[in-house]
């Protein structure tokens, strides 16, 4: 059994964060040990005067993770990390992430690089360098990030109007990060706003890989972090592979293939959301009944996170 | 599965590593439906069951706003399911009653299973002050359920139990003191403690039985008390209490016919006796792999302590139960 330590928000009530990735994640065999960089009540969409809880501070979160490592200094397969609250925290988790590493180099690392989306910043402006540092440094020992359109632009340092311009960033970033999953980019750069799109990459592949998922018209909280789930369950097996006879081109299908299982997941459980949602129900942040009703249906969509399900649709769009 | 889930707010220990209180609770209650709103009174790294720990506990008020504040004013979310289990200070433990108080208000039939976290073979692992603090809530809440193992049934009874009739005189006890409860179960209770010195002689554990609501109103002071016999495994666990009781929640409120609580006892007993056992072998053949070339010499008559349930492997056994007529299992306790 595989067994992953996911460093993120935790939250009473709801589908976000740890909540989100944690169930799915068991169904599908892994051994969850959850390190929660918050305790909330319920996430920030439902607007800052009904959040109750605090933040992990940061020398509890050292002794937490220190603690984890010298125990089990070499249980785990996989590292995750997600939503850190501060500066400080990002540091600590990173610190703590590399030193396993290092004694452990064929474990997976996946980076969900937590600052903000569609051009707001929702952690404060010093938590920036300290993502930089850990994904662009010399000594990064990060091996998949999954940037939003934004997050990449802060990671990049520059806006991206243009599929070059994100062949560039991607080039850029590859430098240091072998798997790049951009989970939704700007869709004027494809030129066709009723479609999300996300690209994905894999460095010493031909090309980047556009999908394109045809846009549910709601606000879903938790997407972001079901998706890095999903897909670390994915492509843990193509980047651990012990098995050297996996040739190139095979490895190319088997990554085009998993990334649009990973979008499928996603779909099946954005649909069963809507459909379990009442009607007329549309929530917008800060309407908190509303919210509650969109929340993601983790717990419903048991059965929705295995491969070959149905439906499983072809999602893949283009090449960069 | 399709349709919503039922809503329960579950409030407990959080480990990182490892499956104990929440960690131990969460996944059954989810795999089978449950819509689990985790509130965690501390967070470690593991359980104190390990050589060492890190970690800190949530303070009173904080946990208080959180359901308060939060969940209950603000969200309004009425559950329909109230789970507690450990709480670290005395101060969390008395805002249960306000707690459980606001939940009423938004669901009248709000249904509270408390598992009364005090120690463990004859060891008290809270402070002192954390007993009174249960026996008030056991004396002032309507509690649908309460699960003590021997030592805390003890405790709260006052009575030493080392024979079936001391047992049974300790839920007559029980009921005594705390008419409101309306269900007990309690677990791993070992006859065999007391008697000789070497203990671990009795090759089984009891767990034991009482539904109130079935002899409520008429008129007779008889309580019925159902007991089994579960065969010992050579080994200790942590967490399965916690498992137990999740499992329980869920068997007798998540069924779609109406079950006696000594059938879901049953029920229970079996599953919680299938993901030992397996946890057990998984345990045992994890070892030998890691001891492969080393030819350890292991002591086949010293109790192994397992330090981990293997509750992802056993998912199949959340929602089995086993075919044949289970009530057989079960035996009255007669004076």
């Amino acid at each position: 059994m595989p067994r992953l330590l996911a460093t993120q928000s935790h939250v009473v009530h709801g589908y976000v964060g740890n909540k989100a990735a944690t169930f799915p994640l068991q169904c599908l065999g892994w051994d969850v040990d959850c390190c929660n960089s918050v305790q909330f009540s319920n996430h920030t969409g439902y607007g800052m005067d009904k959040v109750f809880g605090n933040i992990t501070e940061h020398n509890h979160l050292d002794q937490l993770l220190s603690g984890i490592f010298k125990n089990f200094p070499n249980e785990y397969n996989a590292l995750l990390s997600g939503y850190l609250p501060n500066k400080d925290s990002v540091k600590c988790m990173g610190i703590n992430y590399k030193k396993f590493k290092k004694q452990n180099p064929n474990s997976i690392w996946l980076m969900d690089p937590v600052m903000g989306d569609e051009d707001e910043l929702y952690v404060n402006e010093d938590v920036i360098p300290e993502y930089r540092n850990l994904i662009l440094s010399d000594s990064s020992d990060v091996d998949i990030i999954t940037p939003n359109q934004f997050e990449l632009e802060i990671l990049y340092g520059k806006k991206i109007i243009d599929q070059n311009e994100l062949k560039l960033a991607l080039n850029h970033l590859h430098k240091r990060i072998p798997v790049i999953i951009v989970t939704s980019c700007d869709p004027r750069i494809f030129h066709d706003e009723d479609y999300v799109y996300c690209v994905a990459s894999m460095r010493g592949h031909a090309h980047p890989l556009v999908y394109r998922v045809p846009l549910i018209d709601s606000y879903f909280t938790g997407v972001g972090d079901l998706f890095a789930a999903i897909l670390l369950d994915r492509i843990y097996s193509l980047l651990n592979k012990e098995d050297e006879e996996i040739s190139a081109v095979s490895d190319e299908l088997v990554f085009e293939k998993q990334i649009n299982d990973v979008l499928n997941v996603l779909q099946r459980v954005l649909h069963l959301t809507k459909k379990l949602a009442p009607k007329n129900v549309k929530s917008k942040i800060g309407s908190a009944l509303d919210m509650k009703e969109m929340e993601l249906r983790i717990i419903e969509a048991r059965d929705l996170y295995g491969t070959d399900i149905n439906p499983n649709e072809d999602f893949l769009y283009s090449r960069l | 599965m399709t349709g919503p889930s039922k809503k329960l707010l579950s409030i407990q220990s959080h480990v990182i590593h490892g499956y104990v209180g929440n960690k131990a609770a969460t996944f059954p209650l989810q795999y089978n439906g449950w819509d689990v709103d985790a509130l965690n009174t501390v967070q470690f790294s593991n359980h104190p069951g390990y050589d060492s720990f890190n970690g800190y506990k949530y303070g009173s008020q904080e946990l208080y706003d959180i359901v308060s504040r939060g969940l209950l004013n603000g969200l309004k979310i009425r559950y329909d399911v109230l789970l507690t289990g450990y709480l670290p200070c005395v101060a969390s433990l008395n805002n249960l009653n306000e707690i459980a108080n606001q939940m009423k208000q938004m669901n009248p039939d709000l249904k509270w299973i408390m598992d009364p976290v005090l120690g463990d073979n004859g060891r008290l692992y809270v402070p002192e002050e954390n007993i009174p603090a249960y026996t008030e809530i056991l004396r002032r809440n309507q509690l649908y359920l309460v699960t003590p193992n021997h030592f805390e049934m003890e405790t709260l009874t006052g009575c030493k139990i080392n024979s079936l009739s001391s047992l049974k005189v300790s839920f007559h006890r029980f009921h005594e003191l705390y008419p409101k409860a309306e269900r007990i179960v309690v677990t791993s209770i070992d006859l065999s403690v007391g008697e000789n010195e070497v203990g671990d002689q009795n090759p089984f554990y009891l767990v034991a039985c009482c539904d109130t609501t079935t002899t409520r109103g008429t008129g007779s002071d008889e309580i019925e008390i159902y007991f089994y016999q579960v065969p010992k495994i050579h080994a200790q666990f942590s967490g399965s209490g916690d498992l137990f009781t999740a499992l329980l929640l869920n068997a007798l409120l998540n069924m779609s016919s109406i079950i006696t609580l000594s059938a879901a006892t049953s029920q229970v007993i079996w599953t919680v006796n299938q993901i030992l056992e397996r946890t057990y072998k998984l345990s045992l053949a994890e070892e030998e792999q890691e001891h492969n070339d080393k030819r350890i010499n292991n002591n086949i008559n010293k109790k192994k302590i397992i330090k981990d349930l293997k509750l992802i492997q056993c998912k199949d056994l959340f929602n089995k139960f086993p075919n044949r007529e289970i009530e057989t299992l079960a035996a009255k306790l007669l004076d």
